[in-house]
């Protein structure tokens, strides 16, 4: 790709970008926020039309006026905002589009599927509803699609963003294998880490121009960071946690999961004022129904306390007005509209609250108050509070649902994933945002995949394993594999 | 122990079966006709309109023309003209789908009205028209038909697709407006076989005809839960109860003397619990009415 400019009316969303891919690489594209990593990868795609510049692939110069041509072609992208139809059966969304031919043999279709799953170390019940499967069972769809499609080059966006450490080394385990049958992969990220250990090539975009393009043995996590950036980026030093009293306790709670099993099983333990808790494991180990049984969204048996307060039996509106905060795991169902406006979503969940509600309506001063801080809390780009959720790039949204659960005073903030999708620097923010409600008197729970987060930011570390939470002794907090022992119950 | 035996004495089976036969194909075929249109995410409560206006042009041409096959042509090529407007209005024009099939119910009742007032004479002469069998198997086979169509094709997927997240099936390069034109076709010829049908019952068009079997169709179709085999069954179901309340309208129950309007109501009690318990999970298709 040589020359690429892109405008958005008169937003210039990349200006003269030069990309090289060799063939059999795999390629990591990193920047910040609105760097035009994923632009850049959806011009080359034929998602969006380049305003100026030029493709050419194997030498040849090319065009793609949609995605069609550019799956004709060989190039196949999984973006951010998934493809998958929840109400189709996983082998219908495999199929979906690239269908072998008019009438459909399904038993055929199911056993080159199996080929495919096993090429990748992927397993699939190949008709099961997709609304069925994990994000990171979906995430691993997407792929199995683009090789359906036979896709000789594959475009990831975020493609760990989902996955526990040894799913993510184990997908690029296969990409690996991918790349030397022939295949070419571009990875758009944010984990430098993981662009350190897997990736042949990297290239730092930022503001829509390209900084640097180098293989990866020539550099350095920090240097990336710092291209990334644009200023050197400074470690996070670890604030004294002073625990006050205990704020949650949670006694003997069993959770049911969707399959009718015991997905909580007997978990109990304290959070206290002014600790940041983190809870690992591997996605599926019961953390999404444990944050649905704290928010009250799904029955549970057991005890949930609030100070001297019980909850137990309380509604989720009841909780929030106690001050449980949550930053749902899916964003675009669970946490927001996204048809509503910013201002709208601002005061979303928070309805209740004593300064939000004026009698029977919404106090109007307090909703735009609160449309200026979650805006304002980490920097956000929009136009006006009054545009549409929708608009917001993922990153963006994303601050704008972790700054909400800080808005009115909160007790609790249950934070599932809460760096989903955006970059280091707004990760370190948005964890900064969370200990500085710690050290206000706040407790924070988090859920996250990524173990080195954990490390880097919790006071203490929970685990989960099979629906059962144990604690990780304090002398072994900083050490890895020992947590990872414990995700897979091995210790 | 209550004795319900002069109940079932009052039954002829015989014409129980004809009549159930008779009653539902109709409902049969505009509910399939529904289920094309709504699988496809264009809602489509235009069934009644589609099936009198197809019933008034079958009626008129194959008296006029004595030809029972440029009747039934006719039929179909009207219905499938109303769905064809249909799908300009909401894809083209993205008018409100529940405003363009009122539109077009409002069009075709006042429409077919108005020639059947105009041109008394037009129906004076006997109907040319197909066996009434015909029609039944037309009915039964479009149910596998289609049941086979949505289960191993790609037109079937792609339509289930749509009509879940068009949005989606965009990115994965299906066109949406294309495959709710196909589905149209697929409603504007089913509804016309259902309108031919009625007419071809009756032996020759009246105002009015098809007296909201549209909207029963459309009830069968969201009670069978958008899904072929149990939207025939609702519409079975309510065929045959409906035979059933005519044979038993006026026999008393315990001694008691019954309304006819509980009798009448019957069918549609039945068919309601009978899916309430057979149907399990009903969804509508998660795309209705998005553009």
């Amino acid at each position: 790709m040589t020359g690429i400019t892109k405008l958005f009316g008169t937003v210039e969303a990349l200006r003269d970008v030069d990309l090289t891919v060799q063939s059999g690489h795999i390629h990591a594209i990193v920047g910040e926020n609105g760097a035009g990593k994923t632009t850049l990868m959806k011009v080359l795609y034929g998602a969006h039309q380049a305003s100026d510049g030029q493709i050419n692939l194997n030498g040849e110069p090319v065009s793609f006026r949609d995605s069609k041509e550019a799956i004709a072609a060989g190039i196949g992208m999984v973006s951010q905002h998934y493809s998958i139809i929840p109400e189709l059966t996983c082998l219908q969304n495999l199929v979906l589009g690239a269908e072998p031919g008019p009438v459909i043999s399904y038993a055929a279709a199911e056993s080159r599927a199996n080929e495919l799953a096993k090429q990748m170390g992927f397993q699939f019940n190949w008709h099961e509803e997709a609304s069925e499967i994990s994000p990171s069972q979906g995430q691993k769809l997407e792929i199995l699609k683009l090789l359906w499609r036979n896709a000789k080059i594959l475009i990831l966006d975020e493609p760990t963003a989902m996955l526990a450490p040894d799913d993510a080394d184990l997908l690029y385990a296969k990409l690996h294998e991918l790349t030397e049958q022939g295949a070419t992969v571009l990875v758009v990220t944010h984990r430098l880490p993981e662009v350190m250990e897997h990736c042949d090539e990297v290239t730092v975009l930022r503001g829509g121009k390209l900084i640097d393009s180098c293989p990866v043995a020539q550099t350095n996590p920090a240097e990336l960071a710092e291209k990334m950036v644009g200023q050197a980026v400074t470690e996070h030093s670890p604030i004294p946690c002073n625990p006050g009293e205990t704020l949650l306790t949670v006694r003997n709670l069993v959770v049911k999961g969707d399959k009718g099993n015991d997905a909580v099983k007997e978990a109990s333990f304290e959070l206290k004022s002014g600790e940041l808790v983190g809870i690992a494991g591997v996605d599926g180990n019961g953390q999404r129904e444990l944050f649905y049984a704290l928010m009250g969204t799904r029955n549970s048996s057991g005890e949930i306390h609030l100070g001297i307060q019980n909850l137990t039996n309380t509604s989720t509106a009841e909780r929030i007005q106690s001050g449980i905060r949550l930053i749902a795991e899916d964003r675009h169902n669970e946490a927001v509209i996204e048809d509503w406006s910013i201002a709208d979503n601002a005061i979303l969940g928070l309805q209740r609250t004593n300064r939000v509600l004026a009698g029977r309506s919404i106090n109007r001063n307090t909703q735009a108050e609160l449309a200026k801080n979650v805006t304002e809390i980490f920097p956000t780009k929009f136009d006006n509070v009054n545009q549409k959720f929708r608009d917001l790039s993922g990153g963006n949204q994303q601050k704008v649902v972790a700054a909400r659960s800080l808005q009115e005073s909160p007790q609790v903030v249950l934070a599932f994933q809460p760096t989903r999708g955006i970059d280091l620097y707004v990760a370190g923010l948005v964890y900064d945002g969370l200990i500085k409600a710690t050290r206000e008197g706040a407790t924070v729970l988090v859920v996250s995949f990524d173990l080195d987060e954990l490390m880097t930011y919790c006071d203490r570390i929970l685990v989960m394993n099979h629906g059962e939470i144990a604690e990780v002794p304090a002398e072994l907090r900083q050490d890895r594999s020992a947590i990872g022992r414990m995700m897979v119950g091995a210790e | 122990m209550i004795d319900l035996t002069y109940l079932v004495a009052a039954i002829s089976f015989g014409s129980l079966l004809t009549s159930t036969l008779t009653f539902s194909a109709p409902l049969i075929l505009g509910a399939l006709g529904g289920l094309c249109s709504e699988r496809s995410g264009v809602i489509n409560i235009g069934l009644e309109g589609k099936m009198l206006a197809a019933a008034c042009a079958t009626g008129y041409i194959a008296q006029a023309s004595q030809d029972p096959v440029l009747g039934l042509t006719a039929g179909i090529l009207v219905a499938t003209l109303l769905a064809m407007l249909h799908w300009t209005l909401t894809q083209t024009y993205r008018i409100d789908h529940i405003i363009s099939g009122m539109g077009i119910n409002a069009l075709c009742a006042g429409g077919t009205s108005l020639i059947s007032k105009t041109f008394p004479e037009l129906g004076s002469k006997q109907m040319a028209a197909f066996s009434i069998y015909v029609y039944w198997l037309c009915a039964w086979t479009a149910v596998i038909a289609i049941w086979w169509i949505l289960k191993s094709t790609r037109g079937g997927l792609r339509l289930y697709a749509v009509g879940n997240d068009p949005d989606k099936s965009r990115q994965m390069g299906i066109k949406p407006g294309k495959v709710r034109l196909q589905a149209l076709l697929g409603t504007g010829l089913l509804t016309g076989l259902a309108g031919a049908l009625i007419v071809t019952n009756a032996g020759s068009f009246s105002d009015g005809m098809t007296s909201g079997r549209g909207y029963i169709a459309l009830a069968a179709l969201i009670l069978g839960g958008w899904r072929p085999w149990p939207t025939l069954i609702a519409a079975v179901l309510f065929g045959l109860f409906d035979s059933l309340q005519l044979q038993l309208q006026g026999q008393p129950l315990f001694g008691q003397v019954i309304p006819g309007e509980f009798w009448q109501a019957l069918p549609y009690l039945v068919t309601l619990v009978a899916l309430a318990g057979i149907a399990g999970k009903s969804r509508a298709p998660a795309g209705l009415g998005k553009p």
